[in-house]
């Protein structure tokens, strides 16, 4: 037998070792010279990493205590569960993440001068969702405003106006559509595109978001066919409605995903997409110079009812049990500094949320503001079904031809069944 | 056939005849404590990673938890929700349809690509390559990869070819879009069964298939009377991994459809990662013992079937 292969599997764990031992040496260096307390802070945005690590690495230099740890992936749920979660997050706020709030896993905050800088009807934005009692421990710091993305090119050079109402909105899709124009980009391969978009601007336009959720959470088990409300009966309008507007989709729209739908606008291919602001970089991105406004879609007659759809980009919160409460504290505050927020939702095409944030100026999300700042906003219908119920799914079968009566009478039941088991 | 299973094994273990006669009664051989200590980490990972988590979780399956915080016993209200669930019922029957479908696809392809694989073709090693290269690639990519032809180049191909059933997505229509999924896992899930088919035909004695010849059979009836009988062991290998597998079909699912169009292609394993995404724990728990149970009880059907039929060459 030849000793060679067993000499050379040993120099290669050799070099193993001696390579995880530099690991491991760099790991320590890293942790443990400055004698900082590592700060587990949670933040998995994708889009603003890089801006988020300058932000940190100010912070670091800014005081001598503690070291900001990013957090990019973690799972929250189990974090939680093991009692074990980051100390302060910067996160999208939803249904989701409310359900830690609700049982009490995060601190309240309200002793915090940052908490009080914060618009009142923001504040309450978070409390759409169950909230603990006597706390606040959602400080919002941005908020998505989100309408109608339009090419302004198209509509000059078709000598079109922002429509105000539902019968100026189809006209104005008819005059498109005969000048050769798709008036509207669908991107129904991606269900959630279907709910962020036509559904939750439809029913957010006709119907009290906040209210009918209240009634039907109240209704519980019993939400069906003989219920006072349910979703059959409250939603079968608006869904009507929102199906409408499918003829003036592009043909192969149940075919094409998000990231084409930015691409499209950018290159003209349609005059509307019915996305958020975070769609508004993408577009930006393929450096067509193409200009995009937004304004709210008109679905009733009356220009009163324009609204456009918000939710929370990202909030703060520190969990009950974080282990740095206090560090987590200081990175509240940082964040909190008006050069730091405003800087951000400036720069990411986001709404201020503190009473002295300066008004929006980018002229794609200009148009949003007014609407913001006089509360002619609601937050996504589809915001407030729970993930174990795929309404996604059922609205897409619904957009593909299935009835709507028989999805939503299955959402009825699903939420019945939700009440029934909880 | 049943008469190959009693062919002793030709090369029998040798006898450790140096070795002393045991002390112990004939019955209870003494057997060197290393292989408990070969088998102990790994008998440890699996209690401590799967065994004891499993077990918690079916606790959780009668109560309300959301994964965290309080919760309270909610005795056997998951359970009936789960069978009055019309979506998961449908996950169930979507399942177990599209298990179906994909085992008997990729098995019979495998089958007869490992039969052209082991006959004497020119570069047999270069094309046993070429075959078993989609199993190293992680399944969302292939998924990624396949939705994009599905939604772009298929189409594109379609329309300039005039063929109209295919010049929109198959991934948009709620009747095919099970057809790319069963595609998708066959194009991805043929290499391992072809390699144990492959293991299995080589070990095919050629004497049987000389004497075969004498008696003057011709290919089919060698291939039906011969070669399947002997692998027939490797048909229910590869048949119950399989449908295991394709019952637990995940990540291609995500990656191509999303459980879409509509709910059509949504599995039961998505239901239940995607509920317990959404605090849905408890029930979801409830839908995971369910399906280990049916997961269970066909495995066990599988082998009741084939008992005694089953072959591993000669």
């Amino acid at each position: 037998m030849s000793p060679s292969p067993l000499s050379r599997l040993q120099t290669s764990r050799r070099g193993l070792l001696a390579a995880g031992g530099a690991l491991a040496a760099t790991g320590l260096a890293g942790c443990g010279a400055s004698g900082r307390k590592d700060v587990t802070f949670y933040q998995s945005k994708r889009e603003i990493f890089d801006h988020i690590k300058t932000l940190l690495a100010e912070l670091d230099a800014a005081q001598p205590q503690y070291r900001y740890v990013h957090d990019v992936a973690s799972n929250l749920s189990a974090g939680f569960a093991r009692r074990n979660p980051p100390d302060v997050a910067l996160q999208n706020y939803n249904l989701e993440m409310s359900r830690f709030r609700e049982r009490g896993g995060l601190s309240d905050l309200s002793d915090m001068e940052e908490a009080s800088r914060i618009r009142d009807d923001i504040k309450d934005l978070a409390d759409w969702y169950p909230p603990y009692p006597g706390r606040t421990s959602v400080l919002p710091w941005s908020v998505a405003g989100a309408a109608v993305i339009y090419n302004r090119a198209i509509f000059d050079e078709h000598g079109l106006s922002v429509p105000t109402t539902w019968s100026e909105f189809t006209a104005l899709c008819t005059e498109l559509q005969d000048a050769g124009v798709t008036p509207i980009y669908g991107t129904f391969a991606d269900a959630w595109t279907l709910n962020q978009g036509m559904f939750d601007y439809t029913l957010g336009g006709m119907i009290d978001v906040r209210t009918f959720y209240e009634q039907v959470t109240e209704i519980g088990e019993e939400v069906g066919p003989g219920a006072e409300h349910s979703f059959s009966k409250d939603w079968q309008e608006p869904i009507a409605r929102m199906l409408e507007l499918l003829p003036f989709h592009q043909d192969d729209a149940p075919a094409r995903t998000y990231n084409e739908g930015n691409t499209a606008m950018a290159n003209g291919e349609a005059a509307m997409l019915l996305q958020g602001p975070w769609a508004l970089p993408e577009i930006a991105k393929a450096e067509t110079g193409a200009e995009m406004g937004m304004f709210p879609l008109p679905v009733t007659e009356d220009p009163a009812d324009l609204k456009i759809r918000v939710n929370i980009d990202l909030a703060l919160w520190i969990p009950e049990a974080a282990d740095q409460p206090e560090g987590a504290r200081e990175l509240v505050k940082f964040f909190m500094q008006p050069e730091v927020q405003d800087t951000y939702n400036v720069d990411f095409l986001y709404l201020g949320t503190t009473k002295d944030a300066p008004p929006a100026t980018d002229p794609r999300i200009v148009e949003m503001q007014s609407y913001y700042d006089e509360a002619r906003y609601y937050m996504g219908a589809s915001q407030f079904i729970p993930n174990t119920i795929p309404w996604a799914n059922y609205l897409q079968a619904i957009v593909f031809g299935e009835k709507p009566e028989t999805m939503l009478a299955r959402l009825d039941s699903d939420w019945a069944s939700l009440a029934y088991r909880a | 056939m049943s008469e190959t299973t009693s062919t002793p094994p030709r090369a029998s273990t040798p006898q450790r005849s140096s070795a002393p006669p045991p002390k112990e009664s004939p019955n209870s051989p003494k057997i060197d404590p290393i292989y408990y200590f070969f088998l102990f980490p790994a008998l440890l990972a699996f209690t401590l990673a799967i065994t004891v988590p499993a077990i918690v979780g079916f606790g959780y399956s009668f109560t309300n938890s959301i994964g965290f915080g309080d919760w309270e016993f909610t005795g056997i209200r998951n359970y009936i929700a789960v069978f009055r669930d019309e979506g998961i019922v449908g996950a169930y029957l979507f399942t177990l349809g599209f298990a179906l479908v994909t085992v008997i696809i990729t098995n019979a392809i495998a089958f007869f690509l490992a039969l052209g694989l082991t006959s004497r073709i020119r570069f047999q090693r270069t094309l046993r390559t070429v075959f078993v290269l989609p199993m190293v690639i992680s399944g969302i990519i292939i998924a990624y990869v396949f939705k994009f032809l599905f939604s772009n180049t298929v189409p594109a191909i379609a329309q300039t070819l005039g063929i109209d059933a295919l010049s929109q997505s198959i991934l948009a229509n709620e009747n095919l879009a099970w057809i790319a999924l069963v595609i998708v896992h066959a194009w991805s899930t043929i290499p391992p069964a072809l390699l144990i088919y492959i293991a299995g035909l080589v070990t095919v004695p050629e004497e049987v298939y000389e004497a075969a010849s004498i008696d003057g059979a011709s290919p089919a009836s060698k291939l039906w009377h011969i070669t399947l009988p002997l692998v027939s062991g490797y048909v229910v290998i590869n048949t119950i991994l399989g449908f295991k597998g394709y019952l637990n079909a995940y990540d291609i699912v995500v990656g191509l459809t999303d459980g879409g169009p509509g709910v059509a292609t949504r599995t039961v394993a998505m239901s239940i990662i995607r509920g317990f995404e959404g605090g849905d724990f408890g029930y979801q728990m409830a839908n995971a013992a369910v399906f280990f149970v049916i997961s269970i009880v066909i495995a066990v059907l599988q082998l009741r079937l084939t008992r005694g039929k089953a072959s591993f060459g000669s």
